[in-house]
């Protein structure tokens, strides 16, 4: 194990070092790609300006309200379809694929008419991107819960609202995190698309000012800051997860290494 | 190879198809947080033949080592010393003498039923037509006739079971090699693919050893069955099965010799003393194995 | 996804659908929201109709189509052999790249896009570089877990039979895994054509996203519901037949355990291998001519289509409705394009980074 984690940080090493050297050495053409002390430098400028971390929080906002009001009306919804409306579900399930469908970029022409340009349009944009997958997977979470577990609880007695918060909940809650996981990573991806486009502001606007003044080194500068929150937002997400839903980790069975004698080993076999 | 090799070749009997001379498989066990590094033996000295022709069961409980055995048979294992010679040769990889049935089908599920048996073919290069002529006679031995066209899937345990003798015979090799077949398998489908294992064998004089951890099954079908031991895995005596051939469910199961047969078998597989060895303590070492460890 | 057989199933599953309809062809007209800002169900309808006649939207359906095949391709030819090797016999490299890889999916691709403009000029190179970028990684990840977690006993039986590596590669291997990578390329496909529309929407002369931007720029506001309501719903079709595909391909997957009932279930289609190279040559025949066509059809958006963008930019001054995204007069350079990648049967990845645009 411990072997592992020294790999893969002398791999992160090798990845950082090439970005480092393959530009200045002109292997790779440093208009197109600048080594990573340039974009390091371009960020540090940014950072000190202020204009960073203000658009970054502007971004971080328009992303993270979406997001809320995505979970607050969307997991209820879920709950509700999956759980006490299944006939319900059933008719609304393909007109919420097809929304699920709409391109919040696509979206954004239309919303223009209603809700112009402002927040309100940017955070309504977001939420529509993320309710889907939070609703689809709830949906299919209460749906798989399995029958014999909900047999067993009703068996203890338990009332219909009971079961539902003790039972069926917590069982659904892996499939609800997924969903969760899955619509803010296409938050925010769609965010920066949408700020690309019609945005004063965040760091979407921000890199496709920098495409204007032909200035790469902001580019990649804004491309880091916005993968670096992706990845860490993602982190954090799994983390939470799996801090609440503990159940689900299948741990590790660490109890021997067994050193076999010699297999056949014609073809990469995994070791059972 | 080399003298010593010769003299276990001749020291062997005449008609024995399958030597297996002084088998032993050790894992090295890690240290781990509570106990010291150590070795755990899978097998320890085995010595069997087996006869042309014959069958032969391999019984014991969990984590004996048959399934290793087996493994070392087919070539698809080195033991830590010892080696198998199947017709006066060492055995040093897997080959079309030999085939093999696992648990669990293993039929490939992209592949119809005639794909799945004509897979040893393909290998074996043989040309088209003649593959066909082939897999449509065992398609019928194994009494799958008309399904010769379906997918796996659409099959019960039973009939996938069938698929999977039929793939193992058709490149015909001389020795076919059961690990735990009928394991998947509920209790009726399990009897009638016995008699169908049996009539089987009896049409393709195959020399069969078949891996069992169920006594009955073992003396049902035997001529010879070895019993194996855990802990350290050894053979701890072959038993003889004088029962008449050809045995059918019916008959033979309600027989008295049958009860006796099984019993002595059962009986041997009780009395065994874990043997411990050096300076290890007195805990079963099988402890210290995760569940999931494949021996 | 299920497929109801009743009737009333089906009825009960169309029922959203249908109200949503009537009130949006009910809303306009009877003046519930303003008609100028959504058009009746049947307006845009007809409009639809129109744009079909005018031969507009086949046009920027096959654009948009061709960018989206061809990154898809690309992103296949490089993400399968990759794949299928690092899960197969680099499994450790494959560890310890993890988390490189990992990261690197999660880039944005609408960071790439400007980069990819101002390297390769607004031509197709860009975009479909994009596209390639974001398919990359599904296919990727899920061709590594596929090739690692091929079922044991199936290698086992097939080594014991001596099959030569070769052997083991072509015959179990890859069929084996290739249910798990259909996923992944069912997943890049959807997430394809998600972002393609976004990207066309943000530097392109042509497509179906442009389509809908330019119709917001000029005002049509039919038009621009008439091409929404197309992404969408080739959106929902293609996902749709995706799923249809997988279920008859690799329908094993689907079933939990199968008992034969008389009935033969549902067989595993098996196209004769004459037709399946058939098709695909025609097909890449098809994506290199539409190749060609595509940039032709760039340019002269490009040059021809200037009162579209200068439409814009009045837009952007009067006004205060519109999207005023500074950056869209700057996605025009000089209007000439990197000619398209459409030479060879295998476009690899290396002609992508020798041209530059400057």
């Amino acid at each position: 194990m411990k072997s592992l984690i020294v790999k893969r940080i002398i791999a992160v090493g090798i990845a950082l070092s090439a970005w480092e050297l393959l530009p200045r050495l002109g292997i790779i053409d440093p208009l197109f790609i600048p080594p990573l002390s340039q974009v390091v430098v371009t960020i540090n400028g940014l950072l000190e300006s202020g204009e960073l971390p203000t658009h970054t929080l502007i971004s971080l906002q328009r992303a993270f309200s979406g997001l809320t009001a995505a979970v607050l009306v969307g997991i209820p919804l879920g709950l509700l379809l999956g759980g006490w409306f299944p006939r319900l579900q059933q008719g609304v399930e393909p007109l919420m694929e097809l929304f699920a469908q709409a391109n919040p970029v696509i979206l954004a022409h239309i919303i223009i008419f209603f809700l112009g340009i402002g927040e309100g349009a940017k955070i309504f944009i977001i939420g529509w991107l993320c309710i889907w997958p939070i609703t689809f997977s709830t949906i299919a979470g209460i749906r798989d819960v399995e029958a014999q577990l909900v047999k067993a609880a009703r068996s203890f007695g338990l009332g219909r609202g009971s079961l539902f918060f003790r039972i069926v909940l917590p069982a659904a809650a892996p499939a609800i995190f997924t969903g969760l996981r899955l619509s803010a990573g296409y938050a925010f991806i769609m965010l920066i698309a949408s700020e690309m486009m019609g945005a004063s502001s965040g760091l979407g606007w921000l890199v496709v000012q920098s495409q204007e003044s032909y200035h790469v080194q902001r580019i990649f500068a804004g491309a880091v800051v916005i993968t670096a929150l992706a990845v860490i937002t993602d982190l954090l997400l799994k983390l939470l997860e799996r801090r609440t839903v503990i159940w689900t980790n299948t741990g590790e069975l660490d109890i021997c290494d067994t050193h076999e004698p010699k297999r056949v080993n014609l073809y990469q076999e995994e070791a059972p | 190879m080399g003298t010593v090799a010769d003299n276990y070749k001749d020291a062997a009997s005449a008609d024995a198809k399958i030597v297996v001379r002084d088998i032993n498989w050790v894992f090295h066990l890690k240290r781990t947080r509570t106990e010291p590094a150590r070795d755990f033996i899978a097998l320890e000295d085995i010595n069997l033949e087996v006869k042309k022709g014959e069958f032969l069961v391999l019984v014991g409980p969990s984590g004996c080592g048959k399934s290793t055995l087996l493994d070392i048979l087919a070539g698809l294992a080195h033991p830590t010393s010892g080696a198998v010679y199947i017709d006066g040769k060492q055995v040093s990889g897997p080959a079309l003498d030999r085939g093999i049935v696992l648990q669990g089908y293993a039929l490939f599920p992209w592949r119809t039923v005639r794909q799945n048996v004509e897979f040893g073919l393909e290998i074996k290069k043989v040309p088209k037509g003649e593959r066909k002529a082939i897999s449509d006679r065992f398609i019928k031995l194994v009494g799958l006739d008309g399904f010769a066209d379906r997918f796996p899937h659409e099959l019960s345990g039973g009939m996938k079971q069938r698929v999977a003798i039929a793939r193992a015979l058709a490149y015909d090799p001389d020795i076919l090699l059961m690990d735990e077949p009928f394991a998947a398998v509920d209790a009726q489908t399990r009897e009638n693919l016995q008699d169908e294992l049996l009539r089987i064998w009896e049409e393709t004089k195959k020399t069969i050893v078949f891996v069992t951890h169920s006594i009955e099954e073992a003396a049902f079908l035997g001529d010879r069955v070895a019993v194996l031991t855990a802990n350290p895995g050894t053979l701890r005596e072959i038993v003889k099965i004088d029962l008449p051939r050809p045995r059918t469910n019916s008959d033979i199961r309600s027989s008295a010799e049958f009860g006796w047969v099984r019993h002595k078998i059962w009986e041997l597989l009780q009395n065994h003393q874990p043997e411990v060895r050096g300076a290890i303590d007195s805990r079963p070492v099988a402890d210290a194995i995760s569940p999931s460890a494949e021996l | 996804m299920e497929f109801p057989q009743s009737f009333r199933d089906h009825l009960l599953r169309s029922s959203g659908l249908t109200v949503f309809l009537l009130l949006w062809e009910l809303a306009p007209r009877l003046e519930w929201i303003d008609p100028d800002f959504l058009p009746a169900f049947s307006t845009v309808m007809v409009e639809v109709c129109e744009l079909f006649q005018e031969g507009a939207l086949q046009i920027h359906l096959l654009v948009s189509i061709w960018r989206g095949v061809t990154g898809l391709l690309l992103a296949l030819a490089l993400g399968l052999p990759l794949g299928l090797v690092l899960g197969r016999y680099y499994r450790d490299l494959a560890e310890t790249i993890n988390p490189l890889l990992r990261v690197l999916s999660q880039v944005n691709p609408f960071t790439l896009l400007p980069v990819f403009i101002l390297f390769f000029g607004i031509g197709e190179t860009a975009k479909v570089a994009v596209v390639a970028w974001v398919c990359l990684w599904p296919v990727l990840f899920y061709t590594i877990t596929a090739s690692r977690e091929v079922p044991l006993i199936l290698v086992k039986t097939a080594v014991s039979m001596g099959a030569s590596s070769e052997e083991m590669l072509l015959k179990v291997i890859v069929p084996a895994a290739l249910p798990t990578i259909f996923v992944g390329i069912r997943i890049a496909a959807c997430l394809t054509f998600y972002i393609l529309v976004a990207a066309e929407m943000l530097g392109a002369g042509a497509g179906l996203g442009w389509l809908v931007h330019n119709s917001a720029m000029n005002y049509q506001i039919p038009r621009i519901y008439a091409g929404a309501a197309f992404i969408i719903l080739l959106g929902f079709l293609l996902s749709r037949f995706l799923r249809y595909l997988e279920r008859g391909l690799f329908p094993w997957q689907f079933e939990a355990m199968f008992q034969l009932s008389g009935e033969p279930a549902q067989l595993a289609w098996r196209p004769r291998k004459a037709a399946s190279i058939a098709f695909a040559c025609t097909v890449l025949v098809a994506l290199v001519i539409g190749g060609f066509q595509v940039d032709k059809i760039n340019r002269a958006s490009a040059q021809g289509g200037h009162t579209g963008h200068h439409g814009h930019q009045t837009m952007a001054e009067d006004a205060p409705g519109g999207p005023a995204a500074g950056g869209h007069g700057s996605m025009h350079h000089g209007g000439t394009s990197v000619p398209s990648k459409g030479r060879g049967s295998d476009l690899d990845m290396s002609d992508m980074t020798m041209e530059e645009e400057h």
